[in-house]
């Protein structure tokens, strides 16, 4: 079909420049959402701990929304929605300091917070009573029995899918370029418009994203093995 | 809100339909339904050859699942719009696009669900029906597979639910389903977003979790003859 | 030592246990034995408040354990109890299993701990097996950490739970052989078990309990010689493990 297939042309200058930053952005979204989520969804799953129906009845109903809601449908209402609701002030505030970035990263994180509450709790709920009542007739309290012998049984195994969590997020980011967020799908597509090299530009893409894919799964299968324990 | 959903309701329906194509929540679910069904058999295939005893049917499905779940899915669909021209000679439209690469993305992520119902059953059923002398495609398509799928159930609702979900990239290349809809609504009143991607995110609330609450339902009803969770820790 | 004074509990509408008392002395061994779902392991529970009693009270040292000034965490740690799934922590080393209470409940450093646990250990024939995993271990050695863990705290007490029952027979030997030994060091137990040898061997009286009633008491001669009761002896007919263990 006389197609070349040539790296060069999209490797080079300003399009690799607009690479580097590409992927610079979805990892820097990547960590900004990461960090929100991890501390929402501790807070969520703390929040679920005290025995007051109310506050329990709120967590059910955040991670339902966040689960059953596409996520590109939350990142619209946090891109469009959201900003309507601020006073004006806030709006051009928003405007001028990238709020796209900022707002994507909001949408992005408290999804992913649902579901990370969502390990945790079941990682507490898969640890047998019988261990916390072990702990209790040594003379640990509540919390000493938390702390000692059910989380840190719960956190291996919370981990593994947690990997798993951060490797939904990080390839989510590509959701952001819907906002003209400038992450890596997002300046893929504008190489491609500028050079007509659909394949190379979304070849360099692909690895990429498969690069570091590959690794976060590496990660979690290395603490998967790792975190096991032997029980019976 | 109730006057956006009165003027709107149509559009979010079916789209422009009788006037265009159709589109909306009916064109949602349709995509959503379709590329499930498709995926159906690659998925059992993957499941098959990740299984399997033998290399060369082993190695190439486990890298196709991994190469799948290592990319987002916006990368295949623009793959698919990009590629099937060459193939079938003509530009596909964004539909078609978006029904195929959730053909492919499905079917990667179906088969681990598969998979994990197979490896799930206790080993001594393929071990019975080898022992009345049944050879490899009976045992899989006569004993393994039905209760395969028949423990899967929920799990194959909640894939129905993300696939639904994940039509929603059709606002990104303009095939016509509910985001999109939403969408045009939004351009043409330009000031109540909120409102507009509310009643969205409220259409889709309702519909995913309906359907997760049914899978929830499932589940305990396939379970409930397994015997209880481990027991829940409660504050002392 | 520990007194049970009219002992009432109820699971929902199940009465467990129906006006027990009795009373065990310092430096004496009790064994529980009756059939499954007789009350025996929810009795032994009582005495740490892992089960809660709605009628009656029972007295660790002269004081009411329901009573509002006991802090049950101290209490606990006074008050040894081995499981009979032993419930070691999957976690922790067997020595990180016996060093957890004492250098977060007691304070101690953790050269100290170590020192203190690797001589439970020893006491217990497992002093080799100090850095491995509990996943590592048999269950028999499980249960003999389990005892150690409990024996770190320096309890009065030392509760036992059908810590036989779990095992293979061909470990219940090694557990039976720990227990006899804390037994002849004077410590107060109270075990619940069906290991009728050791009970005749060890036990300075044995409760028979049934329906959460316990039907009869007496030392271990008068009980299994004597045809003391046709319920006990019908259950003692129908345990045969009447002279396993060494």
């Amino acid at each position: 079909m006389g197609y070349v297939f040539d790296l060069r042309g999209v490797l080079s200058g300003q399009y690799l420049d607009w690479f580097v930053i590409g992927v610079a952005t979805t990892l820097a979204l990547t960590c900004v959402a990461w960090c929100l989520a991890m501390a929402m969804g501790i807070i969520l799953t703390l929040i679920r701990m005290i025995p007051l129906p109310p506050l329990g009845w709120f967590v059910a109903l955040y991670v339902e929304y966040h689960r059953n809601v596409p996520l590109l449908v939350q990142i619209l209402i946090w891109y469009f929605g959201v900003p309507s609701l601020l006073p004006r002030p806030a709006r051009q505030w928003i405007n001028a300091h990238h709020g796209e970035f900022l707002l994507a990263a909001i949408a992005l994180g408290l999804a992913s917070a649902a579901y990370i509450a969502e390990d945790i709790r079941s990682g507490i709920r898969s640890i047998p009573k019988a261990q916390y009542e072990a702990a209790r007739s040594i003379g640990f309290g509540y919390l000493g029995a938390m702390g000692y012998v059910v989380l840190p049984q719960a956190m291996r195994i919370a981990i593994p899918p947690l990997i798993n969590q951060t490797l939904l997020l990080f390839k989510n980011t590509s959701l952001a370029m819907a906002i003209g967020v400038g992450e890596l799908t997002y300046r893929t597509r504008e190489v491609e418009s500028y050079t007509f090299k659909t394949f190379e530009a979304f070849a360099v893409a692909t690895v990429i994203y498969l690069l570091i894919s590959f690794g976060i799964m590496a990660l979690g299968s290395y603490s998967d093995r790792r975190l096991k324990l032997e029980t019976r | 809100m109730l006057e956006i959903l009165e003027n709107n309701w149509l559009l979010f329906l079916v789209g422009q339909y009788p006037h265009g194509p159709i589109g909306g929540l009916t064109m949602t679910l349709f995509m959503a339904a379709t590329a499930l069904a498709l995926c159906f058999p690659f998925a059992i295939a993957l499941a098959l050859a990740r299984l399997s005893p033998y290399r060369w049917l082993r190695l190439p499905a486990t890298a196709i699942v991994h190469t799948v779940r290592g990319l987002p899915l916006i990368m295949f669909i623009f793959w698919t719009y990009f590629v099937s021209p060459l193939v079938i000679g003509r530009a596909i439209g964004g539909v078609e696009t978006l029904i195929i690469a959730l053909v492919v993305y499905e079917a990667a992520y179906l088969s681990e669900i598969i998979r994990a119902g197979i490896e799930g059953l206790p080993a001594g059923q393929v071990e019975a029906a080898k022992s009345l002398g049944l050879r490899y495609w009976p045992t899989t398509f006569k004993v393994v597979l039905p209760q395969a799928l028949h423990n899967m159930l929920p799990s194959m609702v909640s894939q129905f639910v993300s696939t639904i979900k994940e039509t929603s990239l059709g606002y990104v290349i303009s095939a016509h389903e509910v985001t999109f809809a939403a969408s045009q609504v939004n351009n043409v009143l330009l000031t109540q977003p909120f409102e507009v991607y509310g009643i969205l995110a409220l259409t889709y609330f309702v519909l995913c979790f309906a359907l997760t609450s049914l899978a929830r339902f499932i589940e305990r009803r396939t379970s409930s003859g397994r015997g209880g969770a481990p027991g829940v820790i409660v504050a002392a | 030592m520990i007194r049970f004074e009219n002992v009432d509990k109820w699971f929902g509408p199940m009465q467990a246990l129906t006006g027990v008392s009795g009373e065990v002395g310092r430096g004496e061994v009790k064994v529980l034995v009756g059939p499954s779902g007789s009350g025996k392991s929810t009795l032994i529970r009582t005495v740490t408040r892992l089960e809660t009693i709605q009628g009656g009270r029972v007295l660790v040292d002269g004081t009411d354990i329901a009573s509002r000034g006991v802090d049950i965490n101290r209490l606990r740690q006074r008050v040894g109890f081995v499981f009979q799934a032993y419930n070691l922590f999957p976690h922790l080393s067997a020595i990180g299993n016996i060093t957890l209470g004492l250098t977060k409940l007691r304070g101690m450093g953790k050269a100290e701990a170590r020192e203190r646990g690797l001589a439970e250990l020893a006491r217990v024939g497992l002093a080799e097996k100090a850095d491995e995993m509990p996943g590592r271990l048999s269950g028999g050695q499980r249960q003999r950490v389990a005892i150690a863990r409990s024996l770190a705290m320096d309890p009065q007490v030392m509760l036992f739970d059908e810590p036989t029952s779990a095992l293979d027979p061909e470990m219940v030997g090694e557990v039976l052989a720990a227990m006899k030994q804390l037994a002849a060091s004077g410590m107060t137990m109270i075990c619940v078990t069906h290991e009728m040898g050791f009970a005749r061997e060890v036990a300075d009286e044995i409760w028979f309990m049934e329906r959460g009633a316990v039907l009869e008491r007496g030392k271990p001669a008068e009980l299994t010689s004597t045809s003391a009761h046709s319920r006990l002896q019908a259950f003692l007919a129908s345990t045969r493990h009447g002279g396993s263990a060494a």
